[in-house]
């Protein structure tokens, strides 16, 4: 089942070369893709009714079956199936196919292949997620340049509307990978001295599954766009126009891809750690990216089940939540939401975790009471799930439970004063070395102490009967999941560049970019958090005179951001190409991944390497 | 990024094979049983909140609370089998057979079900109430596991005709296909036992 598993059939090995397996590719995945969604689309496109209501539910289903099917055909058409067909019929792969699978001599072609290995599909999602940063963020700056003028008629209503909608779904599905996806799969083995992932074809099956639902949200333009916003409330969503099914869609698919990936990195870290890798020698990243995911897997079918109910009221006319048949709308939102918050940890440990990992590199002393790090992760994973009707304070369910879910809410702080405290004591008497992803720390620290206080208010029923739906609520979360979790991830960038790409990362370019994002960031939200508390609500394409100012502050800070990704996103492109060649430790840190050379050999380590020692053993700190 | 290295293949035993592969698929049946219990809770909650009396409208029609457990008896007999199955390697693929059987059929069953239940509205194509909304997910939820399951059987079968696998691993992809056999068998029940809540 793995690339290194060689207990594999004993039948006489055919020549890989003439295998069907040599011959699938991304382009021969987009072919069958296409003729699946095609085939699909004229199959069931028959109707004729003279009923408006018949002729919309066929054509959302017709639609929504075609953007499935689409997924499956792309997957047939790239091979993902082979392991599983070979498995049905007794004839498992061979070693030499196994081997082929994992991009073995195949260059830069294994990238757009069903490869196995992890470190290429590390590198796929990192493409994939920088890719949908900069579709999400480039949505962002047409937004706030809209807002910067009271009646501003840069884009039209609809337009407008639209956007909101695939920004926050762009930039939600952006952040649940940004770290799991690149560093959880590039680094995360190596750092626990693995040849693989426990399941290497589910690695390949997850990427190019996430890769299926890109297009298919994009689609959501051309059919007139998501008007419902990121959270797709009932009956709104059922209403909505056919873009709605490939917001649908897209979640499905995401969904799947999501449990089939957490499954894989969870099984990774518990059953093939190195030897003597104990679980209180794990690195932190590795603690926090397995919480995360181990989240993830109960928490992200139920956001499928939200969807799959809404597709069917929209294309079988059933009734989940439509009042009228005894459905109801609280139920979208319980189920939306019992995924929702969890999710905001999902995408924000992961990012913490990452900066925890740094810290301690960067001061030279072990992490200040990893126990505590990991009681703080398990404590804010736990409460997440017992949080969610916080976001229904003001739908009229159930009154008399708001007061249990502040009292949830407003504990989860604890867990998250303990991250601080970790980072905080790691920090205490240290001599920083401030390289760029040192600078992420504090200015993590700052953006997640905004965030956080700024959270009290809103898990407090009455502020938040004054503050909820207004742009207050945008940037308190904007600073929680860009101002820290974010951070996090473009720390990390930073820092593992070199083992990624084998070169360092630009320098000048890194403080240019920080320095423009973190400081057009304060300005953005904290200009938006003005107009909230004014009472501007969020989601709307034009606003009264009053709000001027701390709109038109907002969107100069926006642009500020926007430029420091600009100068990021050159510097990773350069860096690439031109960056300064790394040495096989640039920062002189003590975890596995930085003894491995670069290019980093197909099963990582020559011998499998034997821990003897945690990870931050950097001794004392320096008086 | 990875080198063009030369391979070096570990040799795992297949006990650490097998281990790692039963705790993906407990994972897996975990993010399965998060949607079973969606779906339950979805039942209850409507079928609770009743809104506009619309849980089974005036004159609407329902299952009998019996014709759930109808649906969920091959699953039992399956997973059942298959456990008596394992006990012995050189009969697990004939016995195996009784599986891929009853899950066939339990396929066929519940898509027959599907295909002629009562709450479908005739002018329109809508159904009836929430009561219908409800039981059809749950069906077609029903229908997904049987699939999964046949496919598992079907390719047991198939591998325990064939001299070339190896048997150690073989024995622990049983226990594996075991774990999602019972859980479906679980979830089979679970679902019998909501619906018998009219």
């Amino acid at each position: 089942m793995t690339t290194l598993d060689n207990r594999v059939s004993s039948r006489p090995i055919p020549n890989p070369s003439k295998s069907l397996i040599t011959k699938l590719n991304a382009g021969t995945g987009l072919v069958v893709g296409i003729i699946f969604a095609l085939g699909t689309y004229y199959l069931l496109n028959n109707n004729s009714s003279d009923d408006a209501t018949v002729n919309f539910q066929h054509y959302n289903r017709t639609l929504l079956a075609s953007m499935l099917m689409w997924s499956v055909g792309f997957l047939v058409g790239i091979g993902a199936f082979i392991g599983p067909w070979r498995w049905l019929i007794g004839k498992d792969l061979t070693a030499e196919e196994q081997l082929y699978l994992a991009g073995d001599g195949q260059g830069i072609k294994r990238y757009f292949k069903y490869c196995t290995d992890h470190k290429v599909v590390g590198i796929q999602y990192l493409v994939g997620v920088i890719t949908m940063l900069a579709v999400g963020g480039t949505m962002a700056m047409m937004i706030r340049t809209n807002l910067a003028m009271p009646g501003g008629h840069f884009i039209t209503a609809s337009v407008y509307n639209s956007l909101v909608g695939l920004h926050g779904i762009t930039m939600i599905i952006a952040m649940i990978i940004v770290a799991t996806g690149p560093f959880g799969n590039f680094i995360m083995p190596i750092m626990i001295g693995a040849a693989d992932m426990a399941f290497p074809r589910l690695n390949a099956l997850s990427w190019w599954v996430l890769f299926t639902a890109i297009p298919v949200l994009c689609s959501a333009w051309f059919l007139g766009g998501i008007p419902t916003g990121w959270t797709a409330y009932a009956p709104l969503s059922i209403q909505a126009g056919p873009g709605m099914n490939a917001f649908l869609a897209t979640i499905i698919i995401f969904a799947f891809s999501t449990a089939v990936a957490g499954a894989n990195i969870t099984a990774t870290v518990v059953a093939m750690r190195a030897k003597g890798m104990s679980w209180n020698r794990v690195p932190i990243f590795v603690i926090g990216a397995t919480i995360s995911v181990a989240l993830a897997v109960p928490a992200f079918p139920t956001f499928m089940l939200a969807m799959i109910q809404t597709a069917l009221d929209r294309t079988f006319m059933t009734s989940f939540f439509d009042a009228n048949f005894g459905g109801s709308g609280w139920l979208y939102a319980h189920l939306f939401w019992i995924m929702g918050h969890p999710e905001v940890y999902v995408i924000l440990i992961p990012g913490v975790a990452i900066l925890m990992e740094i810290v301690p590199v960067f001061v030279r002393k072990p992490l200040f009471s990893y126990t505590s790090a990991i009681v703080g992760f398990a404590g804010i994973a736990g409460l997440s799930v017992l949080v969610w009707a916080h976001h229904m304070y003001m739908s009229g369910w159930m009154p008399m439970l708001n007061g249990p879910f502040m009292v949830t809410t407003e504990m989860i702080s604890i867990p998250t004063g303990l991250i601080f405290l970790v980072i905080l004591g790691t920090l205490w008497n240290g001599k920083p070395w401030l390289k760029m992803p040192m600078l992420c720390v504090y200015a993590f620290l700052w953006n997640m102490l905004v965030g956080g206080i700024t959270g009290l208010y809103l898990s407090d029923v009455p502020a938040d009967n004054y503050l909820h739906g207004s742009m207050y609520v945008t940037a308190h979360f904007h600073y929680t999941l860009m101002g820290s979790a974010l951070t996090g991830a473009v720390a990390g960038l930073v820092y593992w560049f070199p083992k990624m790409t084998g070169r360092m990362f630009n320098e000048r370019s890194s403080y240019v970019a920080f320095w423009f994002i973190q400081l057009g960031f304060q300005v953005l939200y904290l200009g938006m958090f003005t107009a909230g508390a004014e009472g501007q609500p969020r989601r709307v394409v034009d606003y009264a005179d009053t709000f001027h100012v701390s709109n038109m502050v907002s969107t100069i800070g926006a642009y500020g951001v926007g430029i420091g990704f600009i100068v990021l996103l050159w510097g990773v492109v350069h860096s690439w190409r031109h960056g300064i060649i790394a040495p096989m430790n640039p920062w002189g840190a003590k975890t596995l991944e930085w003894t491995v050379p670069y290019p980093v050999p197909l099963v990582n380590f020559d011998t499998p390497p034997v821990v003897t020692s945690d990870p931050y053993g950097y001794g004392k700190a320096v008086k | 990024m990875s080198s063009d290295t030369k391979f070096h293949v570990h040799h795992d035993a297949p006990e650490v094979i097998g281990r790692r592969e039963r705790l993906g698929v407990r994972l897996l049946i975990v993010a399965d049983g998060s949607f079973v219990f969606g779906m339950i809770f979805t039942y209850f909650y409507l079928r609770n909140l009743n809104a506009n009396n619309g849980w089974i409208p005036k004159g609407g029609h329902h299952f009998s609370a019996a014709s759930g457990w109808m649906s969920i008896y091959p699953l039992l007999l399956a997973a059942i089998v298959f456990k008596i199955a394992q006990r012995n390697p050189k009969t697990v693929g004939n016995l195996t057979v009784i599986s891929l059987l009853a899950y066939a059929y339990g396929f066929y069953y519940q898509i027959h079900q599907i295909a002629n239940m009562p709450f479908i509205v005739k002018d329109t194509g809508a159904f009836e109430g929430s009561y219908a909304s409800t039981w059809v997910l749950m069906a077609g939820a029903n229908v997904f596991h049987y699939f999964l399951a046949a496919f598992i059987a079907l390719g047991i079968v198939i591998r325990a005709r064939r001299a070339d696998v190896d048997p150690a691993l073989e024995k622990w992809r049983m226990r594996t296909a075991a774990s999602w056999f019972t859980w479906i068998a679980i979830s089979g029940v679970s679902v019998a036992l909501t619906t018998s809540f009219i």
